[in-house]
């Protein structure tokens, strides 16, 4: 998974050395590539993101899958 | 922390040097003469179609004065297939504009204001003979499109034993393209000159105006000095030919709007001429040409008076990720309203700044149709569920073409000087639609 590469400065500005790609995210992109990284499914982030956030868990799902389909658009995840 | 859409986008270097940085820059119109676009929709629905008495005053008293700063005899006429809205109609009444009508149908609606027939121009290629004899009972200005129309008035001028004042239209070659040749008789070769003649040799029409329009969306105002050339250098040998007197020239409309015409990727600022440079073309042609009496100057412009005081408030219904990875947003107004979509990119505001980065996305509306898109790429950040986008300039021509199709058409309001709120036109709902339909006794 090519996002286990990827280095996230404190400006949120993204790179993946392999591919020499730079990538800009927000904060919430990047707390859910953190925790794809640790390893948490679909259904996991969903949770974790409603249980940080204090949003219902349908409208997070809606917007989390929506992210994910465009890190496997990117080919940085599978 | 305040939640955000989780979003990504890779940083295209090139296309930030090149464009600077569309990933942050939003276009916002929180509200429209000093009323919040969000509480429009929430009183009036959404989708709503909003528009405003100060733009159409000032656009208004814009070209009408630079035409009568210029020329002493000046008439504007609201090309009423423009916007026959009622209410935009009486507008233009008040503002000192009579009316230009193409149909039957429209001379019967100007009838309806209050127009009188003598402040009506009937002008178009199709003219029932009944609504003729009624126009011309009624005093109108009757623009003969074809040589049928010469025969068709001549028996009416027998009938009730008058002479018809009428004006004719016009085509010619004034270096554009297209170059509109299907409407009246065309000048460079002769054919006018001949329709002329051959009412002059009818004896019992009077010719008394010559007209013109050139096309539509006009971004050269060279191609009017061309056209008054042409005309004014016509009245003069009719006039001494045939001894008519031709008391006005009609140079129609077609000067363009702020809109952005697709294809054209200047600024409509850049490219779109102002009121004064059309108006300098034209008076100028005419003082260099005429001989004999000055004509007055009528002009059916439309466009240019109405686009900028219409607005389309849109809300965002659903997202979706296309496979392509652009945002995909679907709002609930669709093409059907929007017939000018199908030529101009409009401009699209946001109701608010969003926080977040904006994406690549696209913009549908609500049909089940493949071609309801209204805005193929724009850079949007993540909007919400019931975000209200303005669409911007849809004054012309989308009420009199929008059709009703799927869906309702929706409310219309007028947004008067003092930001009261007038709703001009209900919206549609079932029982306007199936009113007029019968079902066979068969089937019942």
């Amino acid at each position: 998974m090519l996002l286990n590469e990827m280095i996230i400065d404190e400006n949120n500005i993204a790179f993946i050395p392999s591919l020499g790609s730079s990538f800009e995210l927000n904060e919430s992109a990047k707390r859910v590539i953190e925790l794809l990284k640790e390893g948490q499914s679909k259904e996991e982030i969903v949770q974790t993101l409603s249980k940080e956030y204090h949003k219902r868990w349908e409208d997070i799902y809606i917007d989390v899958e929506d992210f994910l389909q465009k890190l496997k658009i990117y080919g940085l995840i599978q | 922390m305040k939640y955000q859409k989780p979003t990504i986008n890779r940083i295209d270097f090139a296309l930030a040097s090149k464009y600077g940085s569309p990933l942050r820059s939003q276009k916002i119109k929180s509200s429209i003469d000093g009323v919040s676009v969000n509480e429009l929709v929430k009183e009036f629905g959404s989708p709503l179609f909003v528009f405003s008495q100060k733009t159409i005053e000032e656009k208004y008293n814009e070209f009408f004065e630079a035409f009568s700063s210029r020329y002493p005899k000046v008439q504007f006429w609201w090309s009423y297939k423009t916007n026959y809205l009622d209410a935009i109609c009486k507008l233009f009444h008040k503002l000192g504009s009579k009316a230009e009508v193409v149909s039957e149908f429209e001379y019967q609606k100007a009838r309806h204001l209050g127009v009188e027939g003598k402040d009506i121009i009937f002008n178009g290629p199709y003219k029932p003979k009944k609504a003729l004899l009624q126009a011309v009972k009624e005093g109108a200005k009757i623009h003969i499109d074809h040589l049928y129309e010469i025969n068709d008035l001549e028996e009416i001028a027998s009938e009730l034993n008058i002479e018809i004042p009428v004006a004719i239209r016009c085509n010619m070659d004034t270096g554009i393209y297209p170059q509109w040749s299907r409407f009246g008789f065309n000048i460079d070769n002769n054919e006018a000159y001949n329709a002329i003649k051959r009412i002059y040799e009818g004896k019992k029409l009077i010719l008394t105006g010559l007209h013109a329009h050139i096309g539509t969306f006009m971004l050269t105002a060279n191609a009017y000095a061309k056209e008054t050339q042409k005309l004014i250098k016509l009245k003069n040998k009719v006039e001494q030919d045939f001894g008519f007197e031709i008391e006005y020239i009609d140079i129609g409309g077609g000067f363009a709007s702020k809109n952005r015409l697709k294809g054209v990727y200047q600024a409509p600022e850049v490219v779109v001429p102002s009121a004064n440079e059309y108006a300098e073309a034209i008076v100028n042609a005419i003082y260099e040409n005429n001989k004999g009496a000055l004509p007055e100057l009528y002009l059916e412009t439309g466009r240019a008076l109405i686009d900028e005081a219409g607005y389309l408030l849109s809300s965002v219904f659903a997202s979706k990720r296309m496979p392509d990875g652009k945002k995909n947003y679907i709002i609930d107004a669709g093409v059907n309203l929007l017939y000018t979509n199908f030529w101009y990119n409009f401009e699209i505001f946001l109701d608010k700044r969003y926080d977040g980065l904006s994406e690549p996305s696209q913009i549908n509306g609500p049909l089940c149709m493949n071609i309801d898109i209204i805005a193929p790429n724009i850079m949007l950040p993540a909007l919400e569920r019931g975000s209200v986008l303005t669409i911007w300039p849809v004054g012309a021509y989308n009420i009199t073409q929008s059709m009703q199709f799927i869906r309702y058409r929706p409310n219309i309001v007028l947004i008067d000087k003092e930001k009261n709120v007038h709703l001009m036109k209900k919206s549609e709902n079932l029982d306007t639609i199936i009113e007029n339909e019968l079902i066979p006794q068969f089937l019942q």
